[in-house]
């Protein structure tokens, strides 16, 4: 069932992420700070810590289907944010071994990954010329924002979907 | 190990050879959409559409109530706006009429205002907030073409940058760089219009640029009404783009440049219509029959 579901929560995500701005108050929306919804790499990061498996890369192989995704349907820049998800996931697969499972944990990597993945990003477009901020307003006036309320979002999807991702690894071992 | 190792940065570099492949096919000139991204957009964008009915009424409850408190003194200004409109309405009946007439006489039918509206609805915003885009659920089947003007009830908010089959993208005037320009103008009661080119957004003053070129720019006042001039080709004229907030020099020194408050609220928008200038197909059929 798992190979159905995620793909599909995924996909919802990535049409939520596209109305995103509707969930702000207008006034925050219109405001000088920049929140970026990451939520698709937020929930395969729970994927990864949770549903992966020490050999298994169903996690990065989303990550870069969805940033595809996302590039061509809300950016048209593609490769941006198929590159950058896709190398976020990767590092959370490996620094994953190191830790155990907790929700203390989801956070940091959370923490980690968004920011690493943001940080690209900037890069990557600041290359390009789609953005000239200096990187200390980009800290404050992006960064910043987008961390804290992707950690937000990732303490009410928490709950959610962790026990089903445990279950769902153990029915992957039963049925391989 | 090594081979592990080195089969991983393989990878790495691999893949970073294709990032910048793709980037740069995506920022090349292109006339037209992949099929591929035609395909994904107009998909998804059935989907979007479906999705965006609940989460508007959903999100619409917090401003319908705000709204509601506001009500009664909204009403009593609007009261008075409304009998000063009655007689502009008179007066501007008989204009058009006379207008018109005087077209008719001198045989010249299509003028540079006339458009086409195609109502769309806005289904979907690009969540990367440096990229000023939204989706609206028309496209190249219902007539929109790309670089087409996009205007709300306020004013002007932008053009369509792609048009996919059933959906496509606007650029929002916030995104407007010079690459970009508007052709616009100021008019002034009994004195010769002032004419200038929009020439993108500043982020900073949250506000447009616009350059004068005409020379009798001594009367630009804050609170002008900016309009577009009509006399770029592409988009109609005497749409409003907004008013004059700040007059002063450009960084040289040489042209005179006014900050334009854009008049649209391009942050809350959900209706907008997409103009299609009659006058360019007549011109086209000319230049056919030549």
């Amino acid at each position: 069932m798992s190979r159905v579901y995620i793909p599909l929560i995924l996909f919802v995500l990535l049409i939520l992420e596209g109305v995103s701005i509707r969930f702000l108050p207008p006034q925050i929306a219109a405001g000088d700070l920049l929140f970026i919804p990451h939520w698709i790499l937020l929930f395969l990061i729970l994927v990864c810590i949770f549903y992966d498996k020490p050999r298994t890369y169903h996690a990065v192989i989303y990550a870069l289907i969805f940033g595809f995704l996302i590039d061509m349907i809300y950016t048209g820049l593609l490769g941006a944010y198929m590159f950058t998800y896709g190398f976020a996931m990767y590092l959370t697969h490996i620094l994953k071994r190191a830790f155990h499972g907790n929700f203390y944990v989801s956070l940091l990597l959370a923490a980690i990954g968004t920011a690493l993945s943001d940080i690209v990003i900037y890069v990557i477009y600041s290359v390009i010329g789609f953005t000239d901020l200096y990187w200390t307003e980009y800290a404050s006036v992006r960064l910043l924002p987008t961390i804290i309320i992707n950690l937000i979002f990732l303490v009410i999807i928490y709950p959610m979907f962790v026990k089903r991702f445990i279950r769902w690894r153990d029915e992957q071992d039963w049925s391989s | 190990m090594s081979f592990l190792r080195r089969k991983r940065l393989f990878i790495f570099l691999i893949s970073f050879i294709i990032l910048v492949a793709l980037i740069g096919y995506s920022i090349s000139e292109r006339q037209e959409a992949s099929t591929l991204e035609k395909f994904f957009n107009d998909t998804v964008g059935w989907i979007q559409s479906a999705v965006h009915v609940p989460v508007s009424f959903i999100t619409g409850i917090a401003g319908n109530v705000s709204d509601l408190i506001t009500t009664y003194e909204e009403n009593k200004i609007l009261r008075e706006q409304l009998s000063q409109y009655k007689g502009l309405i008179y007066e501007v009946q008989e204009l058009r009429k006379e207008n018109e007439e005087l077209r008719k006489a001198i045989g010249e039918t299509d003028s540079i205002r006339d458009y086409e509206p195609i109502h769309a609805t806005v289904i979907s915003r690009s969540p990367e907030q440096w990229i000023d885009e939204v989706t609206i659920n028309k496209g190249e089947h219902h007539g929109v073409k790309a670089n087409m003007v996009v205007i709300t009830a306020d004013g002007m908010v932008g053009k369509i940058r792609t048009a996919y089959e059933f959906t496509s993208k606007v650029q929002l005037l916030t995104g407007f760089d010079q690459y970009n320009r508007i052709s616009a103008t100021i008019s002034k009661d009994g004195k010769n219009n002032i004419y200038g080119m929009i020439e993108g957004y500043d982020k900073e003053s949250k506000s447009l640029v616009f350059r004068i070129i005409e020379e009798s720019e001594k009367d630009v006042k804050e609170g002008d009404l900016v309009v577009s001039s009509g006399l770029g080709g592409v988009f109609p004229a005497g749409l409003v783009i907004g008013e004059v907030k700040e007059v002063g020099f450009d960084q040289y020194g040489l042209t005179r440049t006014a900050l334009v408050e854009p008049a649209a609220d391009v942050y809350e928008i959900n209706h907008v219509i997409v103009l299609d200038r009659s006058l360019e197909e007549r011109e086209e059929e000319v230049e056919e029959q030549q």
